[in-house]
């Protein structure tokens, strides 16, 4: 097998073997830390696949941070709260008078503003009082279930909780830099993390990272290999595999930071610390921003006018859109040719001449490289197959249950065909959540 | 306001169809000029009408279908002309060429579409339909020359190691049980071999998509190629042309079963995880 799971002493190893880092010897983002002023931040519905957002806000009303600005219509406790204090500029809804989009604009001494606070005595000892904290300051949404990839249900107790404390992806944030000197706040995070669940809860680290200590409850696990096995969804895999009957949530250590500030404050921190990066940058830059601040905002004089839009996450599986995605922990400015490494360069001088096909004209190549780069005991050719074509039971069948749209990144790279696998799976994914009515 | 998607990565891709075919037709140059270096001249009509018989097919593909035109045709058009002994009139190179693109390929819709390789239809067709083929006439150069193209697109990941793994050691397995030690001998100079396992057993497009499967895709390659070379009094060295395209055939057959029995195995695999995890 290709992975190796080993305990040595309390702390437990973990070596992913498959995978690629597509930039050898890319730079993490380790600091010192930038402020950038941004006048606009953006609650994205997108980021939260499954619920269906009913805005409690009018614009051109004002916000403090902390304030709920939309609410599940399924389910009521689940609300999603303003990072920022600010004036609600923009409400765009879809579907179903569903919410997609709603902006605020940012006040300018926004940071002198009162958040609102919560009561957050209760929560350090009482299960159900951290649930409703958890729930009404919106820290709820950080967390994802698999399967499916959805905001849990707010009664759901899961077979474990990871967290993920790793970082593979080019030019990422150093967890080890963001998380220096907010160690004790990140640890009261971590140890409310046990009262949600009655298994385990797992904190996967860098090596030689000491980020918390094993304690009951608690496994702390860490995790070597290339991209993506910084990425929870192999962690998972390979820890605690998530069924139907037995689903793990998810959850990034920034995520569980800001849990730790608001059982230590009573108020959210709607901030992030994020790498700026991109083949052009001489150096990634570690950069706090709000959650879903403007990318435009962020970048403002590191690009030029003509340069490709910024992305929302890893040159990799980015995505090109306004603001920065709720667990997107990366801003990318991807240069005019950003070229992978895996050929060498006289062949790639003389590939770089051909015309492009145009795309969806080929379809899939079994080539070996996809086991290679895909560290899951799943099989990578039939599973892409089945998505392709739409086939739902072999899907299921072949354990696309376990995975997320970020899991497929590197097969969607290295595909002839030119498909998006991963837009393919939430598809999917998305018809199973309906059959299986949550 | 737009929230606009690009799905694609932003990172260039290593292949797309152009690529792989550029990849595929460059492997082939090494071994074409072995063969011209033997046959001469005479290579270079059935080259020139493959080559035209296959863009004029794909372009009337690409017509009815209304789709940019494809070029994988190419390789397999090289492959076909390669391995087509010399004497056969063209007429029926190309009633057999058209037969192999149509109904190995075109018809599916494009080049891995299918589960054939069009290279391998069109030669089963040749040798079926027009009995009396001679042996393929090409020298021990032409095998070796398959040695680095092999080795090349093995790199590249275009073939699979697994399958040509499993090959050697299906064909050598077979040939010592059913005919002893010599039965083996000089099958690295055999022209039909060598070049049938590289471009026609290793078409990935016809092969295994797992990696149990492609193991067992190649053995049974092996072993059929072996069997049936033994059984026309041949051994691994004077592979026959007849006996390594009709192993070719039957094990892409068999392909999607093979990795059908991968895929039951990663089940029971994965189950079993699931309960203790």
């Amino acid at each position: 097998m290709d992975t190796s799971i080993r305990a040595s002493g309390p702390v437990r190893q973990v070596m992913l073997r498959r995978g690629r880092d597509l930039i050898p010897g890319a730079a993490m983002a380790r600091g010192p830390v930038e402020t950038r002023a941004v006048d606009s931040v953006a609650l994205l519905a997108r980021d939260y696949p499954g619920l269906t957002l009913d805005p409690q806000v009018t614009v051109g009303e004002r916000v403090v941070a902390g304030q709920a600005i939309c609410r599940d219509r399924h389910h009521a406790e689940i609300v999603l709260t303003s990072p920022v204090a600010g004036t609600v500029a923009h409400v765009l809804r879809g579907r179903r008078r569903r919410l997609e989009t709603l902006v605020i604009s940012v006040e300018e001494d926004g940071a002198a503003q009162p958040a609102l606070t919560f009561d957050h005595g209760s929560a350090a000892s009482e299960a159900q009082a951290l649930r409703d904290l958890l729930l009404q300051s919106g820290a709820w949404a950080g967390f994802r279930a698999r399967p499916f990839g959805r905001v849990p249900d707010p009664q759901a107790r899961p077979a474990a909780i990871l967290v993920s404390a790793t970082e593979t992806s080019p030019w990422g944030a150093d967890p080890v830099a963001v998380l220096a000197g907010q160690l004790d706040r990140f640890q009261r995070g971590l140890a409310a993390l046990p009262r949600l669940t009655g298994g385990p809860v797992y904190l996967c680290q860098p090596p030689a990272a000491d980020f918390a200590d094993p304690a009951p409850g608690l496994v702390v696990v860490e995790v070597s290999g290339p991209h993506p096995s910084g990425q929870p969804g192999p962690q998972i895999h390979h820890l605690h595999p998530a069924t139907p009957e037995h689903p793990v949530w998810q959850i990034g250590y920034q995520e569980v930071l800001a849990i730790g500030h608001l059982l230590e404050t009573g108020r959210v921190s709607g901030q992030r610390m994020v790498s700026l990066s991109g083949p052009d940058l001489a150096e990634p830059r570690l950069v706090r921003a709000p959650l879903g601040a403007e990318l435009a905002d962020l970048t403002r004089g590191l690009r030029e006018d003509g340069d490709p839009r910024p992305l929302s996450g890893s040159i990799l599986d980015g995505r090109d859109q306004d603001y920065l995605g709720r667990h997107d922990l990366q801003v990318t400015l991807p240069g005019p040719a950003t070229k992978g490494a895996p050929l060498p360069p006289l062949w790639q001088r003389l590939l770089a001449r051909l015309p492009r096909p145009a795309p969806g004209s080929a379809a899939l190549l079994p080539m070996e490289t996809f086991e290679s780069v895909f560290p899951f005991d799943i099989l990578p050719v039939p599973l892409m197959r089945a998505l392709a074509v739409g086939d739902v039971e072999s899907a299921e069948r072949l354990g696309c249950l376990e995975l997320l749209e970020e899991d497929m990144a590197l097969l969607s790279w290295h595909c002839v065909s030119g498909s998006d696998y991963g837009a393919l799976l939430r598809r999917m994914l998305d018809r199973l959540a309906e059959e299986a009515g949550t | 306001m737009s929230l606009s998607d690009t799905p694609l990565p932003r990172i260039s891709r290593p292949w797309d169809a152009h690529r792989v075919t550029l990849a595929l037709c460059l492997a082939l140059v090494l071994p074409l000029l072995a063969a011209g270096l033997s046959r001469g001249a005479a290579l270079l009509p059935p080259l020139l009408l493959a080559l035209a018989l296959t863009l004029a097919w794909q372009a009337v593909f690409a017509r009815l279908r209304q789709r940019a035109m494809s070029w994988d045709g190419i390789e397999s058009a090289l492959v076909f002309a390669l391995l087509v002994p010399a004497g056969v009139p063209l007429w029926q190179q190309g009633l057999a060429l058209s037969f192999g693109l149509v109904m190995g390929a075109l018809i599916f819709g494009a080049r891995g579409r299918g589960f054939l390789s069009p290279a391998v239809v069109g030669l089963s067709f040749l040798l079926i339909t027009f009995p009396g083929i001679g042996p393929l006439d090409l020298g021990g150069p032409v095998a070796l020359a398959a040695l680095p193209a092999g080795a090349g697109l093995i790199w590249l990941g275009l073939l699979s190691w697994r399958v040509v793994a499993g090959f050697g050691l299906g064909a050598a397995l077979l040939a010592l049980l059913l005919a002893g030690p010599a039965a083996l001998a000089q099958g690295l100079t055999s022209p039909a071999l060598m070049l049938g396992l590289v471009f026609l057993i290793g078409d990935p497009v016809a092969g295994a998509s797992t990696r149990l499967g492609r193991w067992t895709y190649g053995l049974l390659g092996g072993a059929l190629a072996a069997l049936f070379a033994l059984s026309a009094e041949a051994t691994l060295g004077t592979m026959p042309l007849q006996a390594m395209v009709s192993a070719a055939l039957l094990a892409s057959i068999f392909a999607p079963l093979l990795d059908q029995l991968a895929i039951w195995q990663n089940l029971r695999h994965r189950n079993r995880r699931h309960k203790h995890g």
